[in-house]
């Protein structure tokens, strides 16, 4: 099984290193596992997280990600890797001033396709999450559900390898986190993508078969 | 109507730049017009016991441009009305030579005076008049008009550049969170960042259009129909085609500093 993500005594910090959040972590990720990221508010799930997309650099140790050094990432090396990274957000965080589909195609915009792969694929996502009526509609116009489906199809469209959910269903009911969940689990199981989830939804993590990794007084635990 | 919102608050001040910058061009062109015929029309008035060249002149000071010898006959004439020709061959024969002096350049009242001292100074020179009040009011008065549109220009620029930095920083924070965005997915700088500069782009060709247009219309009619005759006289210098490209150029250095700036700001970059 390829390695798509290793950690090994990795520190991660803040305030130019003084305040550490994660001290001495060590772990393999592999292609097509599903993660969860779970741990009491503010224990550095969301900053491990960010260590993974290259929002903050490793104090010590060392953390790969899809064959890249992220302790000596050069900003355009940081660029092509994102570019293979699906990152959905508990904000959503879509360009409110573009339409649904136009957001559904960023990362394609952004790795050069043309429009018509642009479309096509737009079209396909969006019947895939169940939104190819509200294609033309802007995020704001959609429900808190929809928008974060919106942002799951965003994620998904130049077929990643690695997916980062940073408390994806965070602000939906029930009904909308289980469609959230159902589309995460399709993407692991039929496309062998990576998945990592940080979730604080206890239930969910136990509900489903996947790896659980706790963080909690700085370390990185897997307890399943 | 935010949108046009948006393009007047960065078009005005940026249009109050270039029309500074126009007004300080046509205000050169046509001064430096004016600064020639008054070197043109000056000369200093020479007197000297002896004929005198150019080039001994010369010799005393660079600035001697030309000379131009002043007929003593109709001096004589004018000034000898009714005498017989006898006395007026005695008068010619006492009285001395007459020179305009011309200068090279429009120079101030102290070299005026250097000039002065230095032709002085040869023996056979009687006596130079300068004409040192009425060129010395024009020409501080053309020095303090000139010195009075810098500093009422440069003072708008300043202004005008610090609207523009307001309304940076409005666009700033308009573009901020879609330009992170596109970050974290690996957006290049250029992508990202493509929408502020295309509106910039519009922005600065507009405002040096207005600007022309403005300059095309008091060039080719409002000079025409204002009746001052300066103006008319002027007329080729209130605008000329060169003047677009000095422009369009000033307003682009402008904008792009200008969405660099808003650029760099918004970039989160990797956090150590």
């Amino acid at each position: 099984m390829s390695t798509v993500i290793r950690a090994q005594n990795l520190t991660l910090a803040y305030d130019h290193g003084k305040k550490e959040i994660i001290k001495n972590a060590s772990f393999d990720i592999h292609k097509g596992d599903f993660v969860f990221i779970t741990g009491p508010s503010g224990s550095g799930k969301s900053t491990l997280l960010k260590s993974l997309y290259g929002e903050i650099r490793p104090k010590e140790g060392s953390l790969n990600v899809g064959g890249v050094d992220m302790t000596r990432v050069s900003a355009r090396k940081l660029q092509e890797l994102r570019k293979h990274l699906g990152i959905i957000f508990q904000d959503y965080k879509l360009i409110n001033e573009w339409t649904v589909a136009k957001n559904v195609v960023l990362p394609l915009m952004i790795a050069g396709y043309s429009m018509d792969v642009q479309q096509a694929q737009a079209q396909r996502l969006l019947k895939h999450v169940k939104l190819a009526e509200h294609a033309d509609r802007y995020p704001l116009e959609l429900s808190g559900g929809e928008q974060q489906r919106v942002g799951v199809a965003r994620a998904l469209s130049k077929n990643p390898v690695v997916i980062l959910a940073d408390e994806p269903t965070g602000n939906l009911d029930e009904y909308s986190s289980n469609v959230i969940w159902d589309l995460l689990e399709n993407a692991c199981k039929q496309l062998q993508t990576t998945v990592l989830v940080v979730t604080h939804k206890m239930p969910t993590v136990f509900s489903l078969p996947y790896r659980h990794f706790i963080i909690e007084g700085r370390g990185v635990y897997e307890v399943r | 109507m935010k949108s046009v919102r948006n393009h007047l608050m960065f078009i005005l001040p940026l249009l109050a730049i270039l029309l500074g910058i126009e007004f300080y061009l046509v205000f050169d062109r046509t001064t430096r017009t004016y600064e020639q015929s008054l070197k043109e029309n000056y000369a200093m008035l020479l007197v000297a016991t002896r004929p005198t060249k150019l080039a001994e002149l010369k010799a005393k000071n660079d600035h001697i441009a030309s000379l131009e010898r002043i007929r003593r006959e109709q001096i004589v004439e004018e000034a000898a009305k009714g005498l017989d020709k006898e006395s007026k061959k005695e008068i010619l024969k006492a009285l001395p030579y007459f020179y305009n002096v011309g200068l090279d350049s429009y120079l101030g009242t102290e070299e005026i005076a250097r000039i002065k001292k230095s032709l002085e100074a040869l023996p056979y020179v009687k006596r130079v008049e300068t004409f040192g009040s009425s060129y010395g009011s024009a020409y501080r008065l053309f020095s303090f008009i000139k010195l009075l549109l810098k500093f009422f220009i440069g003072f708008m620029a300043v202004v005008s550049l610090l609207l523009i930095v307001k309304q940076m920083e409005i666009w700033r924070y308009a573009h901020q969170e879609r330009m992170q965005v596109m970050e974290i997915f690996g957006a290049p700088l250029m992508l990202r960042s493509g929408v502020l500069f295309r509106i910039a782009f519009v922005d600065a060709v507009l405002a040096t259009m207005i600007t022309t247009g403005i300059f095309m219309y008091v060039k080719f009619s409002w000079a025409n129909e204002s009746g001052i005759a300066l103006l008319k006289e002027k007329q080729d210098s209130l605008f000329v085609f060169s003047d677009m490209w000095i422009l369009l150029a000033v307003a682009l250095g402008i904008v792009f500093v200008a969405v660099f700036s808003v650029v760099w700001s918004s970039t989160k970059g990797v956090k150590e």
